[in-house]
């Protein structure tokens, strides 16, 4: 495990509502990075991009160079864009994971929102809707599919159950609001749907969904640690 | 298959076989047993035999004792002298002495031949056939008979080693035609040994007094007595070594029932020293049978006190070196102190002994009591009981002259006990082996069982391995599309000119991802799988500026099968492309219902329709032939309604059975 080196830099205005000034893209087909690249430079005009092709060398930038955004590809050659994803997370807490990939399952996905991933764009999309969730995202609004709801529902269920909670796990529950919102997406509503259901503003909704892949990531996170410390990773 | 079969051949070849060593023993002792058995009905009808005539005798015994019939003669003084001569030694001095006469107490260390001399008055009343006989209760060890100088009788051997009659009673018939009219004479010559040559008072010489009378009334007493003293013993002593055998083979085969063999052991043994009532002349000197039996005695005490140990499920190490040990110490002792020393050496070991065997009776019920084995305890106590009364009462006999009636009775109480003793323990050997045979047939069940179980386990384990290879080779494959197929379609989305051709790589992209995804096989919940259309076609319609409406029932407990999850997928998202690409429509309705085991979906717009001359036009790449087609795949069907300016109506029937798994 490389080191994170810029533990002193965290922390610095960089609000998730504010422009995405540096952004890395890890993408392993030349010809779509080029195509994201153009794409993303048209989304955040004037941006500095890093690009990658390779987990190892993705994560070697992640130690050394601050992000605002990280557009993580899932399936690369050497390995699986979630370990960006958790490099990130652990030394760059502000920044924001986004995996762009062609897996649409959540056995897939799933793990990527676990180790903190902030939403998923389907790369086959077209141009105008990836640039819309890219800007929905940018803007605090991730993406959410009724297969992930499911996941995410049964997730949250499992963990409540009494017999794990005798393994003294942190208790990261979801709140009522939430799991209605979970509970809607699973039914196929659309988020603007629910907000009228509901009777909430559309940034309301996003913050529900915020917060739940938050917990999902808090939640998984302690889990993982619980587990390392179980199995005697730490002593 | 194949390879299910070949592993689990191993499990049905092998599982049955740990039976085997159950059952091979199982014959073989239940025969042993059914001959055991077989020869101890025998032994306890002759016990039962033995027993009614002691108590017959016992009452005769009584009976003749209290008062004795008016026609017998009881002599009892005699003039003693000692000569080794075939007549009466008048030339040397003679005593007056009573009977009986033990030569313990009378003659000192004296053993030589000694002849006895008795007038006997005019017998009886000549009324009845005046067949005349003369009783002896007790002579040891042997005797000849004169009367009148004449010889009538003799018991055996009179040379050394003597005819041992000590246990049989004799009886001399008295030819009239030797008797003179009023006197006669009477000479008894009795060959015997002196206390310190035997091992047992009741060994050393000796004479009861003479009874004379009428030979029909002697004769039965006679016989009574030795059916007492040498019949009933004799019987008891041949079970007991027949019973001793079986019980030895049986304990030494199954060495775990050790205590089987040490008790056939103790009845051999006993049988053996009770030999000599069936051998009176044994071809060995004096000396060397008393040996022979002191040190069988010794014999028969480690085999007690191993029984009674063993029975009781104990083992001490020491006992098993000290009491061989000890065995030897006894042989060696009497050679050493030699003939002259017998009767105290013997004494003392005696003594010894039979203070062994009562600590290890005591130890063997205090360790019984400590198991809880009560029954065990009750009987054992009660047969150890007898066996002590008539060892004491043995043991007291020796002090009273001639034997008196209680101590053959308690010499005939020691084997019985034994034979109880054995009765018992095959009993319970008997129901050892009838709960070997439940345990077995109780193992058997359960290895029976276990192998099926096993068995199941296997299938279920060969078929979950089955499913795991399954879902591993699915995610290879898709893998494999994912990374080569899907990384080129979506080059070409992004990369190409034409829209069309874009349009056509994404549309490849879904439906690759999605015949991955009837790889699986997995049912789906019809209520997901509700919520993941409702999601795609409703936000598909909002980009499209068309308003999306969307009817369906919640919370269906259905599950569609992955091929119909798949299929149906394939046609709703036909069907959205058409009302969003060609149709112009402002609204769309989507229904979704359960009837009549179908489930229905019907698309509504509101767009222009499709002539009927033209309903080919609308299916560009596969189109509505693509969507009736695949309807067709599942058993169901779709419809196209529709008319210029009417709209667009499509229905899609699926039967439940093959399109929706119940769950």
């Amino acid at each position: 495990m490389r080191a994170c080196r810029l533990a002193d830099t965290i922390g610095t205005d960089n609000g998730s509502h504010s422009p995405m000034k540096t952004i890395l893209l890890l993408e392993d087909l030349p010809e779509i990075r080029a195509w994201m690249r153009k794409l993303v430079l048209q989304v955040f005009p004037g941006a500095t991009i890093s690009e990658s092709a390779r987990v190892h060398d993705a994560i070697d930038l992640v130690t050394a160079v601050k992000f605002d955004l990280a557009l993580i590809d899932l399936g690369l050659p050497d390995g699986s864009g979630v370990n960006v994803v958790t490099k990130l997370r652990d030394c760059q807490p502000d920044a924001q994971s986004v995996v762009v990939t062609i897996h649409d399952d959540d056995e897939h996905l799933f793990p990527a929102l676990q180790a903190g991933a902030f939403g998923y764009i389907l790369k086959e999309q077209p141009r105008e809707l990836i640039t819309e969730q890219l800007q929905r995202i940018s803007q605090g609004e991730p993406s959410l599919s009724p297969s992930i709801a499911r996941r995410v529902m049964a997730y949250f269920q499992a963990k409540s159950k009494p017999a794990s909670q005798a393994n003294a796990m942190p208790a990261v529950n979801l709140t009522d609001r939430e799991s209605e919102v979970l509970l809607r997406v699973a039914k196929g509503y659309t988020l603007p749907e629910i907000g009228v259901q509901l009777g909430l503003s559309r940034h309301t909704i996003a913050d529900y969904v915020k917060q739940i892949y938050r917990k999902l990531n808090v939640s998984s996170r302690a889990e993982a640690a619980l587990e390392a410390q179980r199995l005697g990773l730490f002593r | 298959m194949q390879n299910r079969r070949a592993m689990l051949l191993p499990f049905s070849s092998q599982y049955p076989r740990p039976c085997n060593p159950l059952r091979a023993p199982l014959p073989w002792l239940l025969l042993l047993l059914a001959v055991l058995v077989a020869v101890l009905l025998a032994v306890v009808q002759a016990v039962l035999l033995a027993m009614l005539m002691t108590f017959g005798l016992a009452s005769a015994h009584a009976a003749g004792a209290s008062k004795p019939s008016s026609s017998l003669l009881v002599l009892d003084t005699a003039l003693r002298a000692h000569g080794a001569g075939a007549s009466f030694p008048t030339a040397a001095p003679a005593t007056t002495v009573s009977l009986p006469d033990e030569w313990a107490h009378t003659r000192g260390g004296q053993d030589g031949p000694a002849w006895y001399r008795v007038e006997l008055p005019r017998a009886g009343s000549p009324d009845d056939d005046g067949l005349y006989a003369l009783f002896i209760e007790h002579v040891c060890s042997n005797l000849e008979v004169y009367v009148n100088g004449e010889r009538v009788h003799s018991g055996g051997r009179m040379s050394p080693p003597y005819t041992n009659n000590c246990n049989h009673p004799q009886l001399v018939s008295l030819p009239s035609a030797m008797l003179n009219r009023d006197s006669n004479t009477l000479d008894i010559k009795v060959v015997g040994h002196a206390l310190v040559e035997v091992g047992s008072r009741q060994r050393a010489g000796a004479l009861s007094a003479l009874v004379v009378g009428p030979q029909s009334e002697l004769a039965a007493h006679h016989a009574r007595l030795t059916a007492l003293q040498v019949i009933a013993p004799q019987a008891v002593g041949a079970t007991l070594l027949l019973m001793g055998s079986f019980m030895f083979v049986l304990g030494f085969m199954n060495r775990r029932e050790s205590h089987l063999a040490y008790f056939g052991a103790l009845s051999v043994g006993w049988a053996l020293v009770d030999m000599r009532l069936w051998l009176r002349d044994i071809p060995l000197g004096h000396s060397e049978t008393e040996f022979l039996v002191g040190a069988m005695l010794g014999f028969i005490t480690w085999a007690a006190v191993q029984f009674l140990l063993r029975y009781a499920g104990m083992r001490y190490r020491l006992v098993d070196v000290l009491l061989p040990l000890q065995c030897a110490l006894l042989s060696v002792t009497l050679v050493v102190a030699g003939p002259q020393h017998l009767y105290t050496l013997a004494s003392v070991w005696y003594g010894v002994l039979a203070l062994e065997v009562m600590a290890a009776s005591a130890w063997h019920l205090h360790h019984q009591h400590q198991r809880r084995h009560v029954r065990s305890v009750w009987v054992m106590a009660v047969l150890l009981g007898l066996a002590l009364v008539a060892g004491v009462t043995e043991f007291l006999a020796q002090w009273t002259g001639t034997r008196p009636l209680a101590a053959h009775v308690a010499q005939l109480v020691m084997p019985v006990v034994f034979v109880l003793v054995g009765l018992r323990l095959v009993q319970q050997q008997g129901r050892a082996l009838s709960h070997a045979v439940q345990d077995k047939a109780v193992l058997e069940q359960r290895v029976r069982e276990a192998t099926a179980e096993i068995e199941r386990n296997f299938h279920q384990m060969a078929e979950l391995r089955v499913e795991q290879v399954t879902e591993r080779e699915r995610k290879r494959i898709a893998a494999d599309l994912h990374d080569d197929l899907g990384a080129k379609l979506l080059t070409i989305v992004h990369t190409s000119d034409s829209e069309r051709i874009s349009t056509l790589a994404r549309e490849a992209l879904e439906e690759m991802r999605l015949s991955v995804r009837g790889l699986t096989g997995r049912p789906v919940r019809l209520a997901d799988a509700l919520g993941d259309w409702r999601a795609e076609v409703v936000s598909r319609l909002a980009q499209a500026g068309i308003e999306g409406e969307w009817e369906a029932p919640e919370d269906l407990p259905q599950t569609l099968s992955a091929r119909a999850y798949v299929q149906t997928t394939r046609i709703l998202r036909e069907a959205t492309s058409n009302i969003i690409k060609h149709s112009r429509a402002t609204n769309c309705i989507v229904t979704a219902s359960i009837s009549d085991g179908d489930f229905l979906f019907v698309v509504q717009d509101n767009g222009d329709g499709i002539a009927p001359d033209t309903k080919g036009s609308l299916d560009r790449g596969h189109g509505l032939a693509s969507m009736k087609n695949r309807a067709k795949q599942l058993n169901g069907q779709c419809l196209v309604e529709s008319g210029p300016g009417y709209g667009t109506v499509i229905r899609l029937t699926l039967p439940l059975d093959t399109a929706i798994q119940p769950s």
